[in-house]
């Protein structure tokens, strides 16, 4: 039995001796952040590094100056030859603006490299994204609607053209009046009256909506009912239907489990997934289409 | 081929023997109750053979020389019982003994109860006592899971779960099952407790590991639950009033058997209508409430049926904001009809039809859209056991399970359907297995399973062995081997089971299979204490678990909603009990690792789709101790303590930040993390205190009655769940989210 026990004590002992999984340090990144919409102008794309997560942050203390940035559009796919160059330069710290006008292609792929980051000369940064096909708007959206009445605000658009895989959706509202009186009864509940809460109101957005959620018209297009829900603000609305690609789908979906809400045990907190390459963030690309609409009190 | 075919006859076919044709069997039963008793062990003194009973409190012991014997039953708590048979040439005798409860220990107890104590003590086994159950300082409420959650190899996610989490596995892999009867969320109150109402409770069997081909369906390990039959004697009943709950039990005889009903409900509507007048954001209305019925009819001297039910539910309305409220209400009912034959003497059948069903329908109604589920499982099926005994060396059992389980699991969003499933599952599986004794010292269990699901046609075999060695009267080597399969996942939350739902293996979705391995040791080192000690590695591979990162599973093809992913775990557990004396108690230490590995999961952050790393699961402890001691402070008063240190959980230490805040869908800043390994840091130790005083006396003269004072957390050590990040705050400000405070409960019982 003292043989036995003294076996398991050295067993012990061997296995805490031995630190099999231990935690790592800090390391810093390069942050990209832009969003191509298709046939939309180039948009500004922010550069920065992460901060460690103790000390306080801002994006202009860590924004990363005087990097040469490059947005390309590619002849085909990914790898395949350079068809259009659009540099773009630094008109503030970290932002980056392009330098020559260009309306996002649909169906493209462009790719983007950064390099030349004074003081890491040896650091290059590399993403990919593919526009999602266009798409728009048949269907009559009735200049006003009530708020929760039966008729709710139902938009047919027309495929987009994915060949791989269905479209993912994110909606967004933006009130054109956005005040504390005009706050729907649910998000009236919610604000907290700090400095930020409406302007955040008055652009919200879903989360990730599968395009099997809807129903596909007679004639082939998608029926969107949109849902209450998704209305802070009374009065006048801007609904846009994004359709997001595979760049944008991977960050959200994995950003928004960091604070829980998924199956991962509380505490449980994984990287979001990134598609670049020498750096983190989202270089991705999205469709839009917006429809505008009054929003009644109801009596 | 040849050989291997011989080698299996040899290990399953008996040992032809001749002439020994005399035999005796029966029922062990509590002779104050009627109750039959699972595992008591019953034995003939002057030529050494014995056995037990089995899990319908049956033993036959067959192939006795004519003669005069002494044959003895015992069992923990009970008198030695001693009778002098004669057993002429080709009798059969039926002898149902009935044993006395003991009041008075005496030395001849002592001994007798440790050996049959060591009998029943299989490796990888452990047997948790319905009065500790009752006796040990609660969280508001008895519960079984938490007693379990004590023993060593079983730890808790969290003082807020009643969650099994054994050996490594997650609480999916333990099949749960109550009068041989699948229970699918066996939990109230969102998972703080169990659902099985302890005064309803006679026997509960934990096989952490290894367990024995009789049983199958989950990677880790099975907890069997038995209902008391009722008192075939008299009628008697209890009831308790609780702070949480109160509950009544009610049970005894009628002409051709007995019957025993119990229910049990929370009475939460006081405490919550007070809390309504000062705070916001309390439920309008919650409630649990569990039922528990059985009924036995003896049709004859080898006929026995019964009829045993389980209802319970869970329901809670609340409404969190002006437009916006959140309802809830699930639960589980079981329905099972038995019947025991016993053809002779050497065979003996138990045929069951289960019904099991749970479903939860949460809803929530935000803003003017309502999102709901219908979650349904019903499982209905069919098992037959057959146990043969061709001599004293053998005892085989054969038996089929066979049943149809369907899923149906249907989303709704704004009125529209969003996810639609429904699987309609066949499945079987069919056990050998043989116990061999070929010596006094040696005991070989071997047997095999096979099974089947229809979804994806999945055809499984599983060898299972074990071996015990008794080096002498104090010490008994033990050794298990076994291939576990898992048709099953389950996709919960360790903070909230009201929302769990199963899903199937499928086309695509191959079931989950692992090996177990064990070594062992039980020791009786003194006179009335035990050491028992294990080493277990296992391996769990093909898990299937629901991917994290989907947000809207709609329109994905079966296997894309799940991440596919492997596991290990190994360990050592140490149990050393003191089982009589006004001090009785144990101390149970488990040295443990789990390992997980997921593919695109756990990756360097730069490489998102690598083959993932292995990680520990939050709920991994390195070291856990669990002490318990229950000490008879006079006639009337006793306490009991439980005090459990462990090593904290595993967590994400975040190391890095920066903020998404310029997409063009939202005005909403976009947090985000950077982390290197998942899990890589620990929380803080966990350590709690809980002590119980309970004072037994009489109600008016009516009845025996009993107070009961607990304190859980003693000291008040604010033990941390998680940490909680606020992102108003700049830097980052991070909270500990703590578990339970300090916790005064009392309750009332009486038994009438």
């Amino acid at each position: 039995m003292r043989h036995l026990t003294l076996a398991l004590l050295v067993f012990s002992v061997l296995l805490i001796s031995c630190e099999l999984y231990p935690q790592d340090e800090y390391e810093e990144f390069y942050v990209v952040e832009n969003y191509l919409t298709a046939l939309d102008e180039l948009s500004n794309l922010y550069l920065s590094t992460t901060a460690p997560a103790n000390i306080e942050y801002s994006f202009e203390d860590f924004a990363v100056r005087n990097a040469s940035v490059q947005v390309n559009l590619l002849s085909e796919g990914v790898g395949s030859s350079i068809e259009d160059e659009f540099p773009y330069e630094m008109n503030e710290p970290g932002v980056y603006s392009p330098l020559v006008a260009h309306r996002t292609l649909p169906n493209r792929t462009y790719q983007l490299t950064i390099s030349n980051i004074p003081g890491d000369i040896e650091a290059s940064i590399e993403a990919y994204t593919t526009v999602p096909d266009t798409f728009s708007t048949v269907s009559q959206v009735q200049d006003t609607v009530i708020y929760q009445s039966e008729n709710q605000i139902e938009i047919d658009i027309t495929p987009s053209e994915n060949s791989e895989r269905q479209s993912y959706f994110v909606f967004t509202t933006i009130s054109q009046n956005p005040s504390i009186e005009n706050l729907t009864p649910l998000y009236a509940d919610f604000f907290e009256d700090e400095e930020g809460d409406i302007k955040e109101f008055a652009k919200t957005s879903s989360g990730i909506v599968n395009e099997a959620n809807f129903e596909q018209t007679p004639n082939g297009s998608i029926r969107l009912k949109y849902p209450w829900l998704a209305v802070a603000f009374f009065e006048d609305n801007k609904i846009v239907a994004n359709i997001i690609d595979d760049n944008i789908y991977d960050f959200l979906r994995s950003q928004s489990v960091q604070l829980g809400g998924s199956t991962l045990s509380p505490g449980e907190i994984p990287n979001a997934l990134y598609r670049i390459e020498g750096g983190i963030g989202v270089f991705g690309s999205l469709a839009a289409d917006t429809i505008q609409t009054y929003i009644k009190r109801p009596e | 081929m040849i050989k291997q075919l011989a080698a299996f006859l040899m290990l399953f076919m008996p040992t032809m023997l001749i002439a020994q044709n005399a035999s005796v069997n029966g029922y062990i039963t509590d002779k104050s109750s009627g109750e039959t008793l699972i595992s008591a062990n019953v034995a003939l003194l002057e030529n050494n053979r014995g056995t037990s009973t089995n899990t319908l409190g049956y033993f036959s012991l067959t192939n006795l020389e004519p003669g005069t014997y002494t044959i003895a039953g015992s069992y923990i708590g009970f008198k030695l019982f001693r009778k002098t048979i004669t057993l002429s040439a080709d009798e059969t005798l039926r002898l149902d003994i009935e044993l006395e409860p003991n009041v008075v220990s005496t030395d001849e107890i002592v001994v007798t109860s440790d050996r049959v104590k060591e009998e029943q003590k299989d490796i990888g086994t452990a047997e948790i006592n319905t009065e500790l159950i009752k006796s040990l300082p609660k969280v508001f409420e008895a519960d079984v899971f938490r007693s379990i959650q004590l023993l060593p190899g079983v730890k808790a996610a969290s003082d807020f779960s009643s969650g099994l989490y054994i050996r490594g596995g997650s609480p999916d892999q333990t099949l749960i099952l109550l009068d041989r009867n699948t229970v699918y969320n066996p939990s109230h109150f969102f998972g703080f407790f169990s659902t099985f109402n302890p005064d309803a409770i006679k026997d509960v069997r934990l096989y952490k590991g290894g367990y024995p081909a009789e049983y199958g369906g989950r990677l880790g390990s099975v907890l069997t639950i038995y209902n008391k039959d009722g008192n075939r004697n008299e009628t008697e009943g209890t009831a308790t009033l609780g702070m949480l709950a109160s509950r009544i039990s009610i049970e005894g005889p009628y002409k051709k058997g007995s019957w025993m009903f119990s229910a049990r409900r929370s009475t939460l509507e006081p405490v919550l209508a007070a809390l309504r007048s000062t705070s916001d954001n309390i439920p309008s209305s919650f409630y649990f409430l569990d039922f528990n019925g059985k009924v036995n009819f003896d049709a004859s001297k080898n006929d026995k049926l019964s009829l045993a039910f389980y209802s319970g539910q869970d329901k809670v309305n609340f409404p969190f904001s002006d437009d916006a409220e959140f309802k809830l209400n699930y639960g589980n009912r079981t329905l099972s009809t038995n019947w025991t034959h016993i053809f002779s003497n050497k065979l003996f059948s138990n045929f069951v039809l289960t019904g099991s069903q749970y479903f939860n329908y949460p809803e929530v109604e935000l803003g003017g859209t309502p999102i709901e589920r219908r979650n349904n499982i019903y499982d209905y099926s069919v098992k037959a056991d057959l146990e043969y005994l061709p001599n004293e060396k053998h005892e085989l059992a054969i038996g089929i399970w066979a049943g149809t389980l369907t899923i149906r699991l249907n989303d709704r969003f704004d009125d529209e359907p969003s996810f639609s499933s429904r699987s309609h599952s066949k499945y079987g599986s069919v056990y050998l297995s043989d116990t061999w004794r070929p010596s006094d010292k040696w005991k070989i269990v071997s047997g095999i399973r096979t099974s089947y699901l229809s979804d994806g046609d999945y055809f499984r075999l599983e060898p299972r062995v074990s071996l015990e060695y008794k080096a002498n009267d104090r010490i008994r080597l033990q050794t298990a081997y076994g291939r576990y399969n898992q048709y099953l996942t389950l996709i919960t939350n360790e903070a909230f089971s009201g929302f769990d739902v199963w899903l199937t293996a499928d086309d695509g979705v191959k079931p989950s299979f692992g090996d177990q391995f064990i070594v062992g040791a039980k020791t009786i080192p003194f006179l009335g204490y035990g050491l028992d000690i294990e080493f277990y590695y296992r391996t769990m591979n093909d898990m299937f678990e629901l991917d994290p990162f989907l947000q809207d599973v709609s329109g994905l093809d079966y296997p894309e909603l799940f991440r596919i992913g492997n596991g290990d775990a190994y360990g050592a557990e140490l149990f050393f009990e003191k089982r009589v004396g006004d001090l009785t108690g144990f101390i149970g230490y488990t040295f443990a690792y789990t390992w997980k590995k997921f593919d695109e999961y756990n990756n360097d952050i730069g490489n998102p789709d690598g083959s993932g790393r292995r990680y520990p699961p939050k709920y991994d402890r390195r070291n856990d101790v669990n002490l318990v001691l229950s000490y008879q402070l006079s006639k009337r008063w006793k306490s009991t303590l439980s005090f459990n240190y462990a090593t904290g959980q595993a967590y994400t230490q975040v190391l890095g930040r920066y903020t998404v805040s310029n997409t063009p869908w939202s005005n909403a800043d976009f947090n985000t993390f950077t982390v290197g390994k998942i899990n890589a840091s620990r929380l803080p130790a966990y350590h709690r205190m809980d002590v119980s005083f309970a004072r037994s006396g009489t109600f008016f003269g009516m009845g025996e009655a009993e107070w009961q004072f607990q304190i859980i957390n003693v000291y008040s050590r604010r033990n941390i769940w998680f940490y909680n990040f606020d992102f108003d705050e700049n830097p980052v400000s991070r909270s500990a989210v703590p578990l339970l405070p300090l916790l005064p409960t009392i309750s009332y019982t009486v038994n009438f």
